[in-house]
């Protein structure tokens, strides 16, 4: 209950940033150069270069992730196979 | 009498502290938990290795937006305009080369190893053609006055696309030395972490061009 409180509360406080400009451009650089070439240039490029560090360990992570559980699946699988093929040549369980 | 009792009430009256989970104390581990690694070592180093070079050239690319955004008119006059038809025609070569070296992997997974030694040799090929026809439109740009010091656009460009170009000469060579050991039976069906570590850098060199293409090309 509180984790969920604490997530909308901090959705809330996002969304309000981003919906009222004089709030999110706070920021003394960016709010001063608004309109200049070379400042909307350089805040393209922060933008981006502060994205690539999510994306890089994002897909790292995530390839992880599905690596782990394709692993996990192949052993369920591969132990499911081991115990039915267990009990196949069993000679008790299989009434010969 | 009274100590015996005592210590027979001792290990009689055991608490659990805790429940014993299974996996921590003995027994089976939890359902779902492998019991060999999701991967080998070498792997993921090469993994992490591709997360650092795509940083390496996420700051290449920041450079490049920065004086392309912030430039009125681009690209700058009195320059050299770039090939972009014949790269886009290069493109396609490199982005078969990523085709060809996925089925080369598949071939290795399967233990199949002529058709490994095959498919490794044709994304070598395509490899070899993606930077032979790099070279040649290079020098007709530097005859026709596009240099590393003529201007900044000279400057990005080469920094950005030449060291793209470093990657896949070096991903080439590397190709050569898994092609030769390829042809050498040195790969077999669970042992071909070689040529997996080799097709995710050539992926990563060939994934990364598009990207590159489009924002020094075309934007």
């Amino acid at each position: 209950m509180l984790k969920r409180n604490t997530l909308l509360t901090s959705l809330l406080a996002g969304l309000a940033a981003a919906l009222a400009p004089a709030l999110a451009c706070a920021c003394a650089v960016c709010l001063t150069g608004d309109g200049d070439p070379t400042a909307n240039a350089f805040n393209w490029s922060v933008l981006f270069l502060m994205a690539t560090p999510y994306a890089v360990v994002g897909s790292i992570a995530g390839w992880l992730v599905y690596s782990y559980r394709r692993a996990a699946a192949k052993r369920d699988q591969d132990h499911a196979t081991e115990s039915a093929l267990h009990l196949a040549l069993s000679e008790k369980e299989s009434g010969r | 009498m009274a100590q015996t009792l005592t210590a027979k009430r001792l290990d009689e009256t055991l608490v659990e502290l805790e429940p014993k989970r299974p996996g921590f104390g003995g027994g089976e581990p939890p359902p779902g938990l492998p019991q060999t690694p999701i991967g080998n070592n070498v792997w993921l180093a090469v993994l992490v290795f591709l997360g650092a070079e795509a940083m390496f050239f996420a700051g290449l690319m920041g450079a490049y937006i920065v004086f392309r955004v912030g430039a009125a008119v681009w690209p700058p006059p009195f320059q050299p305009r770039l090939p972009v038809g014949v790269t886009g025609v290069n493109t396609i070569f490199l982005l078969a080369s990523a085709v060809t070296i996925r089925v080369a992997l598949r071939s290795a997974r399967r233990g199949d190893g002529t058709q490994l030694v095959r498919w490794l040799g044709l994304t070598a090929l395509l490899g070899a053609i993606f930077l032979a026809v790099q070279g040649y439109e290079w020098i007709e740009l530097i005859q026709f006055g596009l240099t590393v010091s003529s201007s900044v656009y000279g400057a990005l460009f080469y920094t950005l696309i030449g060291f793209h170009a470093l990657h896949v000469f070096g991903a080439l060579i590397w190709l050569m030395v898994v092609f030769a050991l390829a042809r050498r039976g040195h790969y077999a069906k669970n042992r071909y972490v070689g040529v997996q570590t080799c097709s995710m850098y050539w992926t990563f060199v060939v994934a990364l061009w598009p990207a590159l293409y489009g924002l020094v090309y075309l934007y």
